[in-house]
């Protein structure tokens, strides 16, 4: 029979998510609220608009919503497959690429945000999300990269 | 002696310490480095993503301005386009946001202006009804008061050419400045113009009741007082082509 083992003896509280799991989480929702936005830009459908009001369609039907004729939900979704695959590589260029995308990606989305609120005036739930994701993902790249290297 | 001992070992336990420490506070500051560089990184690569995406809304805004040069040089008076001496006119009767509408001015419009309006066989009348929803009646009554600067052609091209998908509120007063724009067209007094606005669609309105017109777009082929239906089974260039040539005869 074991003896109770006191906070101290096990040494300092760890997440039971490490930052790696959470960023492949995070990943993996974006992927699919990426891709979402990708195939109904593809198959010319209208997106689901919770609430209605055609938000969803007036962003992804704006000039905004293409870079260069390349829509911007690809680029979402090359850049949560981008972060999945950044776990496949050693611990420390790991750390370093999916902080170099989950930054550039969350800065770029806060943008789009803004794009959103000041000159379309819609919003599209869709990119919402996609952008708390983005900003979430930085936000542990942020605490992966500030760890000192093992 | 064992005093000694004890205090080499104490000594030594506090090299390990001040080592240990300097050897983390390294690992901080190579931490904090890191992230400062990949943060710069980050502000670069999204500067230059932001900036890409500014040149690539004006690239999309500015494809209307190339458009509405197809008018340059062609008699425009309201709805009219070409020359009065004209004697033939095609009459059109369409809504902004039609897709087929739309479809007929990006696709057939171009060879018809080229081939009959130009030349001066031709003229158009384009009648512009409202009926899809809230979108058409903005853009057709910004579209009707541009009669009055003799700039409709070039705007409705270029609302055309930029049409979204119907009632999805896309028609914005930034989209009609932007389509103004476009179209040479002074957009403060054209939306200010409501008389030129109601006078415009609603004969157009007349026009389209007293025709029957039910559908769009619809055409018709205006020989003085005549008036017949333009029958036309798609919105290809060969099909309006074959149906004017044997109008024109």
């Amino acid at each position: 029979m074991s003896a109770p083992v006191s906070q101290a003896a096990r040494g300092p509280w760890r997440p039971r998510v490490t930052l790696r799991g959470a960023t492949a989480i995070l990943s993996l929702v974006g992927v699919a609220v990426a891709g979402y936005l990708t195939w109904v830009h593809y198959a010319g459908l209208e997106p689901f608009c919770v609430g209605g009001g055609g938000g969803c369609e007036r962003v992804q039907s704006s000039e905004y919503a293409e870079l260069f004729g390349v829509p911007v939900a690809v680029l979402g979704l090359a850049g949560y497959l981008a972060l999945l695959g950044s776990l496949a590589l050693p611990e420390e260029l790991s750390r370093m690429a999916a902080g170099l995308v989950a930054l550039t990606g969350a800065a770029f989305s806060l943008y789009l945000t803004y794009v959103e609120l000041v000159e379309i005036d819609a919003i599209c739930q869709w990119c919402v999300v996609s952008a708390v994701l983005m900003v979430a993902l930085a936000g542990v790249s942020v605490a992966r990269l500030s760890r000192p290297s093992a | 002696m064992s005093s000694r001992v004890q205090q080499k070992e104490a000594a030594r336990k506090r090299r390990e310490a001040i080592e240990a420490e300097e050897r983390r506070a390294k690992h901080r500051r190579g931490a904090r480095l890191r992230l400062a560089v990949i943060a710069a990184a980050a502000i670069v690569l999204t500067a230059a993503a932001v900036t890409a995406s500014r040149l690539s809304q004006e690239d999309a805004v500015a494809q209307p301005q190339a458009v509405s040069e197809r008018f340059a040089g062609i008699p425009q008076d309201g709805i009219r386009l070409g020359s009065p001496s004209a004697p033939v006119t095609l009459v059109e009767f369409a809504d902004l946001q039609c897709p087929f509408c739309g479809e007929y001015a990006r696709d057939v419009l171009p060879t018809i202006i080229e081939r009959y309006v130009r030349p001066g066989k031709l003229k158009l009348e384009l009648n512009l009804l409202t009926f899809v929803g809230e979108d058409s009646v903005k853009g057709g009554r910004l579209a009707a008061a541009t009669t009055k600067q003799d700039r409709f052609w070039g705007f409705t091209d270029a609302f055309f050419t930029a049409q979204g998908q119907e009632n999805t509120g896309y028609v914005t007063d930034e989209f009609l400045k932007q389509t103004a724009a476009a179209a040479g067209a002074d957009h403060e007094a054209a939306s200010g113009d409501d008389a030129t606005a109601d006078r415009v669609l609603e004969q157009a309105q007349s026009a389209a009741d007293r025709l029957g017109v039910s559908s769009t777009p619809t055409f018709f082929i205006r020989r003085g007082h005549d008036e017949t239906p333009l029958e036309i089974d798609d919105l290809s260039v060969e099909t309006f082509t074959a149906a004017l040539d044997e109008a024109l005869r």
